[in-house]
């Protein structure tokens, strides 16, 4: 990192995405009562912060999405933690219709408005020594874990300016630890809930599995439509350990209204396998930023992710296939759907280290084009310092014609169930990849439902 | 045969969409109910736009004349509603439709086919698509496929046939079905149809072709000769044998 100067004095950049309500005194009062060390974690990624510059359309990472038009952060108030119940029969009907599509199931989380409002676990699996807690709760109870994991290797705040931005103010998130050698045969489901306008939202999801463990995990985040702009940021770090087997699923299915960030950081151990799908549906701005990294040898990760735009909707992926160590595997395969003025950006790199001889890695983004005015940028990137790699990249752009139409009209469809059809069938190579219980199902009905707007 | 005719096609003149210039000028045709037509006449006359035009293609344009099918205007019409309607089109090109099977979509169009609010029985639907692939002699195995998704040119022109054996039509329009299809294809293809029209003698057929081969196992009660968007001849069996022995160039030369 840069030679720190003297924080007295503004320099050119300094203190910009500083507001009326997103400032060191909210730093401050996040901070009152927690113990030293989260404390200064907190302070020190205030600091951050305010010393890194707003990233605008210059930089090759931000180039398709111009933050000083689609994120108004002047306007956003944060969202406070406050004590919350949770309750099933009064849960919002979207909410309600998601968690009754989530069958089978280790534990439940669910999150409203940046607070654990609830969390259960299978028995067995708590004697087990699994655990499965609200972050806040975690930070009294397993310090030592938080302490080496929260913030440090994975998504530590200098990494970026929104990623010391969620380490300064988040207000609770979700903590899973699942101990060597313990396999969850269903998976942890996540609901996430947000329902005030104008806010912003900062939460965690901090993922610790153990050697030779193995665990699937869908975080879903939803909410119904808004006028105003909220700011959902997600940060998101999840460790596998040597030999163990870990799914991570995002299904973003937030209304219209929301602007969506979500930073992950992926650490593969040895021979671990580490995959993850992510899945952007809903808000009006979403960016995805992954890292993967295979740190040990003969680590492997499946990247999957597709999405479905409509409207004025914008996606941003950003992904990186970090080689470190030898004898590793990476293959990513997004898809995106897009209609109306939809416009996704898929920026994707290969990076292999020097040391990473024997690197097997691969990308392709691949995009259908339902409208004249939808749009795909894709720019996958190559960068190789080892000399004993097979890599290879690709992307498409390809459109829905009127000939494809025609055909399946010809049959009988209507319109929409034709481009349903085309859309499922597209999106669906990503789906089989990864086939979890309810999730497809739920995919299927966003797609649906999105087609019949 | 029939007293109303189930088609009937008055002085269509025809252009692509958004050009000018015209394809059909002029067409008149009528087919009855039960019957099989041939439409023979060589490239760029016309007879492939006129099957899209029946079917409801976005992409062409009918500028004068009228279609009517079982006395009702159908110009204006959809191509899901003249698919509901009765009339299926077996494409000379067949799309692809990459993760989406054979059976899946065959029960998409057949649950588009049910009253608002009906529901297709799965269990008739699945004892249906085996009995229609058997007929066929087709394997059970096609349908899970993805529809046309690395097809052979043959493969495709099956499938065109296994949906039209689901879907029922009334008037089932072949456009150049013959094409890209070596003998034995060709057989299996024709074969297909002629069961089909077995099986419901009603059902009325427009075979669209180029060469004359295709009728030599799908039989035509009359033959129509297309040279430059309009009909040029029209006759029983005999005037593809006539073509067969002399060719295009005797007509191309009348009309010029």
């Amino acid at each position: 990192m840069a030679q720190s100067t003297t924080l007295d004095e503004p320099i050119g950049g300094l203190m910009e995405g500083v507001t009326d309500s997103l400032n060191s005194d909210l730093v401050q009062s996040r901070a009152t009562g927690e113990p030293e060390w989260l404390r200064n974690r907190r302070l020190d990624a205030w600091a951050s912060y305010e010393r890194t510059p707003m990233p605008t359309t210059r930089l090759e990472e931000w180039r398709y999405t111009d933050l000083s038009r689609k994120l108004s952060l002047d306007a956003l108030t944060p969202m406070e933690w406050s004590e919350r119940a949770f309750d099933r029969e009064s849960a919002p009907a979207r909410m309600a219709e998601a968690m009754e599509a989530d069958h089978e199931s280790s534990g439940h989380v669910v999150e409203i408005d940046g607070t654990v409002a609830h969390v259960d676990l299978d028995a067995d699996l708590a004697a087990k020594g699994v655990v499965l807690t609200s972050l806040r709760s975690a930070v009294e109870d397993h310090p030592e874990l938080l302490e080496e994991y929260l913030a440090t290797r994975a998504l530590p705040a200098d990494r970026g300016k929104f990623q010391a931005l969620n380490a300064a103010l988040w207000t609770d998130g979700i903590f899973l630890h699942v101990p060597r050698g313990v396999r969850l045969e269903h998976p942890v489901r996540v609901t996430r809930w947000l329902s005030e306008e104008g806010k912003a939202l900062f939460s965690r999801t901090l993922i610790v599995a153990a050697e030779a463990s193995q665990v699937s995990y869908v975080d879903e985040i939803l909410s119904d439509d808004m006028e105003v702009q909220s700011l959902v940021s997600s940060a998101v770090e999840v460790f596998a350990g040597n030999g163990a087997q870990v799914q991570y699923v995002s299904l973003q299915r937030l209304g219209h209204g929301p602007f969506h960030l979500s930073q992950q950081r992926t650490i593969a151990g040895k021979d671990a396998t580490l995959d993850t799908l992510n899945v952007n549906m809903g808000a009006t701005t979403a960016r995805l930023d992954l890292n993967a990294q295979l740190l040990g040898s003969g680590a492997n990760s499946d990247m999957l992710g597709l999405c479905f735009g409509e409207g004025d909707q914008h996606f941003d992926h950003n992904t990186s296939q970090d080689h470190v160590a030898p004898h590793a595997y990476s293959d990513l395969l997004y898809k995106g759907a897009l209609d109306g003025r939809a416009r996704s950006v898929f920026r994707g790199i290969i990076k292999v280290h020097k040391g990473a001889q024997q690197t097997d890695a691969y990308q392709t983004n691949r995009n259908l084009l339902l409208s004249e005015e939808a749009r795909a940028d894709s720019l996958p990137n190559l960068e190789i310092e080892a000399d004993d790699v097979r890599c290879s990249h690709g992307a498409t752009v390809g459109q829905l014609d009127q000939d494809h139409l025609f055909y399946l009209m010809s049959r009988g469809l209507s319109r929409t169930e034709a481009e349903r059809l085309v859309v499922i069938g597209f999106l669906g190579e990503v789906l089989s990849k990864l086939p979890l219980g309810g999730v497809v199902e739920k995919i299927s009905r966003a797609v649906e439902a999105k087609l019949n707007v | 045969m029939s007293d109303t005719p189930i088609l009937s096609i008055r002085d269509v003149h025809a252009k692509v969409a958004d050009e000018d210039t015209e394809i059909l000028h002029g067409v008149d045709l009528e087919l009855g109910k039960g019957e099989i037509h041939a439409i023979m006449g060589p490239n760029g006359s016309g007879k492939s736009t006129l099957a899209k035009i029946l079917a409801g293609h976005p992409g062409y344009e009918v500028t004068a004349g009228s279609i009517t099918y079982k006395g009702e205007d159908i110009l204006e019409a959809e191509p899901d509603e003249r698919s509901k309607a009765g009339i299926f089109l077996a494409f000379q090109y067949p799309v692809e439709i990459p993760g989406v099977s054979i059976a899946n979509f065959l029960r998409t169009a057949l649950q588009s086919r049910e009253e608002e609010g009906g529901e297709l029985d799965l269990f008739d639907f699945q004892d249906e698509l085996l009995a229609r692939m058997e007929l066929l002699g087709m394997d059970a195995s096609f349908a899970e496929r993805p529809v046309n998704d690395g097809f052979s040119g043959g493969e495709k022109k099956r499938n065109e046939i296994l949906q039209m054996a689901m879907l029922r039509p009334e008037l089932a329009l072949m456009d150049e079905t013959d094409s890209g299809l070596d003998i034995d294809a060709l057989q299996v293809v024709a074969d297909g149809v002629n069961k089909l029209h077995q099986e419901n003698p009603d059902m009325t057929v427009l075979i669209i072709t180029h060469y004359q081969r295709l009728l030599n196992y799908l039989k035509p009660h009359f033959v129509h000769v297309m040279v430059k968007g309009k009909l040029v001849r029209s006759g029983g069996p005999e005037v593809a044998e006539e073509l067969e022995a002399r060719g295009y160039e005797e007509f191309k030369t009348v009309e010029a």
